[in-house]
């Protein structure tokens, strides 16, 4: 930490409180299969605060970018299960910030009303084809 | 805010004036008295010498009854010494002086002052329990000892409840603890709390009379 | 020009996709300071929601308020909140002007009569009504005729919540904040100069979502972004704890970030979610980038002494009133003293 840093003096705020909430979760994911969502804009962060939090959370094996009303970034960090979700709007701004503790990040799945607009989509394009096309 | 700014507004004018208009009033009130003709010869000469020396040395209990009052005499030091460091080196109170004078002066941090408080509103309790229990002193106290101690203790108190909250607005509890002083400052220069610029009066007034008998001070 | 579709249908229509759907859920669910759990429960009601109407009323403002708001020019998540009610009238946003934009105010008062809400923002003035008007029509009435018939109204900043600006002293058009005129309904106050965007549209959100009014406190203000001070949450508190103060803008203190308290900070005795919430989307707020809290959602800021003052600084009168205490308390100890040296001559000549 560089001396201007302003928790050069001071203590860490908010990041070990939210590491041990982080474990908490982790240990329920795995014995009850119960999955937690931390808000982390929540919570009052100071400056460069947030950015220490993902940096000791890490980047793990799984990367994926959604492109729906603005990018959000999906990543699995360095403890797997533990997921980084990041949301922002069309003009590229963060729109929110979660820490998700579960398998797969719901967000991730493909939604039925999406799988079902996407199966009239695909039937409309076979339609010529006549006998090819599910009903 | 209304309740804050009634409090910060008329109620510590009002205090402020009654302190420094009461302050003022019993000194001179005092001071101007003429002295008792005394027609003795004196021993010695009792000068401002014999009162200071007298200042000073009652501030330490006499060896003889050192033992016995000891636990008072502590407890005593510490009520005073921690008004002292809660009134005048907690920042925000620093800077309620500076607003008031133009002065300004290092203060400690913040939770030194709540240490300090709670010690000092402990010493308080166990100076009241001395007072309520002990069989002199509780036949000498009477309604002035007791509301003085009141009106000490509830600035301490209601100072000491703005960090913990409980629950209630800032603005309320700050509100209440102004109050508390205003109330503490109009009471102080008329009842047994005008100890506080009268005790060197008094003490000086002792020194110079017994200087004058010859006695041991 | 009522519009019947439900808020799903309209951002279906918008071909904005399930997962975009829940990621403006989750932004909601922020919003309303509702844990991530809640985001199915706010996804099945947003689906079915009616899109209200609403009626924004503009009197003595500077328009940042609406400036706030509106500040982004492409869609943002809460941008789509503010998209999806059915803004019918605003006289700075819309494009009719006059009779044509009086006459959508009617139309959207007829036909969602007891339904759709009035958002103000400004004061009023009382003083003259000539003060301001618009359409030639006085703020006063314009509000009443307005209101008759809402189902609440969201008083926009400071100076529709307390009279603001226009209401500091010695507050020459008479302004007054909108709930001294209105009283027969609710009134949502969401203060500030301007209030954070995201706590409008939170409200919105809150009504579009539950068909809900959020909880008030003895001000007006939702508890969700105005229960906790400024100072509560605010980073550098343990500086202040630890006495450590910025003493000037550029001192050592200043740059390490430490509390703003002697450079006048108003976070103690201010509410409101800057600390939490922030600006610009979450960007940092005044004290991040070391400004103290000027107070401004709360009410009469203007006027509560200079704002680089610290807030416990003694607001009494200085000098000469505490000389004129010294001379009354010196006349009458003097006093006192002469009559008590009357009595004590008398006792030595008569004992
Ligand atoms: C541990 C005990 C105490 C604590 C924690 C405490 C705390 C505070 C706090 C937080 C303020 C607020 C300043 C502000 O933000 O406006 C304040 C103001 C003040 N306190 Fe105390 N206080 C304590 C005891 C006392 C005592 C014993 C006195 C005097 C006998 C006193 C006199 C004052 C005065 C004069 C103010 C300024 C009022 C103003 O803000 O306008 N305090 N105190
Ligand atoms: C320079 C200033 C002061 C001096 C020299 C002084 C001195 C004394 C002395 C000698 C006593 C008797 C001690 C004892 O009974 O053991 C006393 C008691 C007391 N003083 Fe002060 N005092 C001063 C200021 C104050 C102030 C400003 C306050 C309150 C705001 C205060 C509150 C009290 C109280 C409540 C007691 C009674 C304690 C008990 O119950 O025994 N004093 N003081
Ligand atoms: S900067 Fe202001 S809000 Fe933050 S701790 Fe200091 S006084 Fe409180
Ligand atoms: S920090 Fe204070 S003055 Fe600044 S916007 Fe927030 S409430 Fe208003």
């Amino acid at each position: 930490m560089s001396a201007t840093h302003p928790f050069g003096a001071g203590p860490r705020g908010n990041i070990d409180p939210i590491l041990n909430e982080v474990m908490h979760a982790l240990d329920r994911l795995l014995t009850d299969n119960e999955s937690t969502a931390i808000d982390l804009s929540s919570l009052p962060f100071g400056p460069g605060e947030i950015e220490e939090l993902e940096e000791q959370l890490g980047i793990g094996e799984i990367k994926a970018e959604l492109d729906a009303l603005g990018k959000s970034l999906i990543r699995e960090t360095i403890y797997p299960g533990v997921w980084w979700l990041e949301h922002r709007n069309t003009d590229g701004e963060t729109a929110g910030r979660y820490i998700e503790i579960t398998r797969v990040p719901e967000i991730l799945k493909a939604q039925d009303a999406d799988i079902g607009a996407g199966l009239k989509q695909l039937n409309r394009r076979l339609e010529p084809v006549g006998d090819a096309a599910v009903t | 805010m209304e309740l804050l700014d009634f409090a910060r507004g008329p109620a510590l004018q009002f205090g402020l004036y009654a302190f420094v208009i009461g302050t003022v009033w019993r000194l001179l009130g005092i001071l101007l008295l003429a002295a008792k003709p005394d027609h003795s010869a004196p021993r010695k000469r009792g000068g401002i010498l014999a009162a200071l020396k007298v200042i000073s040395s009652r501030s330490v209990t006499a060896r003889e009854f050192r033992q016995d009052t000891l636990y008072a005499s502590v407890l005593g030091y510490v009520l005073h010494i921690g008004l002292f460091v809660i009134v005048f080196l907690f920042v925000p109170h620093i800077l309620f002086f500076k607003g008031l004078i133009g002065l300004e002066w290092p203060g400690l941090p913040n939770n030194v002052i709540y240490f300090v408080g709670v010690i000092t509103a402990g010493v308080g309790v166990a100076l009241l329990l001395r007072r309520m229990t002990h069989p002199v002193l509780k036949l000498i106290s009477n309604f002035d000892d007791y509301f003085s101690w009141v009106v000490t203790m509830a600035p301490i108190i209601t100072g000491l409840i703005i960090p913990i909250r409980f629950g209630i607005r800032y603005e309320t509890l700050l509100a209440i603890h102004i109050l508390s002083i205003a109330v503490l400052l109009t009471w102080l220069p008329f009842g047994k709390l005008a100890h506080a610029f009268l005790v060197f009066f008094s003490r000086g007034t002792t020194g110079m009379v017994l200087e004058r008998r010859g006695a041991k001070t | 020009m009522k519009d019947e579709r439900t808020l799903g249908e309209v951002l279906l229509a918008k071909g904005v996709s399930r997962r975009g759907f829940m990621k403006y859920c989750s932004a909601t669910a922020s919003l309303l300071a509702l844990p991530p759990a809640m985001v199915p429960r706010i996804a099945s009601a947003l689906e079915s929601a009616r899109r209200p109407s609403v009626i924004w009323l503009s009197f003595q403002e500077c328009t940042g308020c609406t400036e706030s708001l509106t500040r982004s020019s492409s869609p943002t998540l809460e941008g789509l909140i503010f998209d999806s009610i059915s803004l019918d009238y605003h006289h700075t946003l819309q494009a009719a002007s006059g009779d044509a934009a009086e006459a959508a105010r009617h139309a959207a008062m007829e036909e969602n009569r007891g339904e759709y809400l009035v958002l103000v923002d400004g004061s009023i003035p009382l003083g003259n009504p000539g003060y301001s008007t618009i359409a030639g029509i006085s703020n006063v009435d314009m509000l009443k005729e307005t209101v008759a018939d809402a189902a609440a109204v969201i008083s926009v900043g400071s100076c529709a919540a307390f009279g603001g600006i226009p209401g500091a002293n010695p507050n020459p058009t008479g302004a007054v904040a909108v709930n001294e005129l209105v009283k027969d309904m609710p009134v949502v106050n969401l203060p500030g100069c301007p209030p954070i965007p995201t706590v409008i549209t939170a409200v919105l959100a809150q009504f579009l979502t539950f068909g809900q009014l959020p909880d008030l406190d003895h001000y007006g203000r939702p508890r969700a972004f105005f229960g906790q001070t400024i100072h509560d949450r605010c980073y550098r508190r343990p500086f202040y704890e630890q006495g450590r103060f910025a003493e000037t803008f550029d001192d050592e203190g200043a740059r390490l970030g430490w509390c703003l308290y002697k450079l006048g900070c108003r976070g103690p005795i201010t509410y409101n979610a800057c600390a939490t919430v922030k600006w610009n989307q979450g960007t940092s707020f005044p004290i991040e980038s070391g400004h103290p809290c000027l107070g401004c959602s709360e009410p009469g800021f203007w006027d509560e002494g200079g704002f680089y003052q610290p807030i416990s600084t003694a607001r009494i009168g200085g000098g000469t009133a505490l000389g004129t205490a010294v001379a009354a308390g010196a006349a009458i100890g003097a006093a006192a003293a002469a009559m008590s040296r009357r009595r004590q001559a008398k006792t030595i000549k008569e004992g």
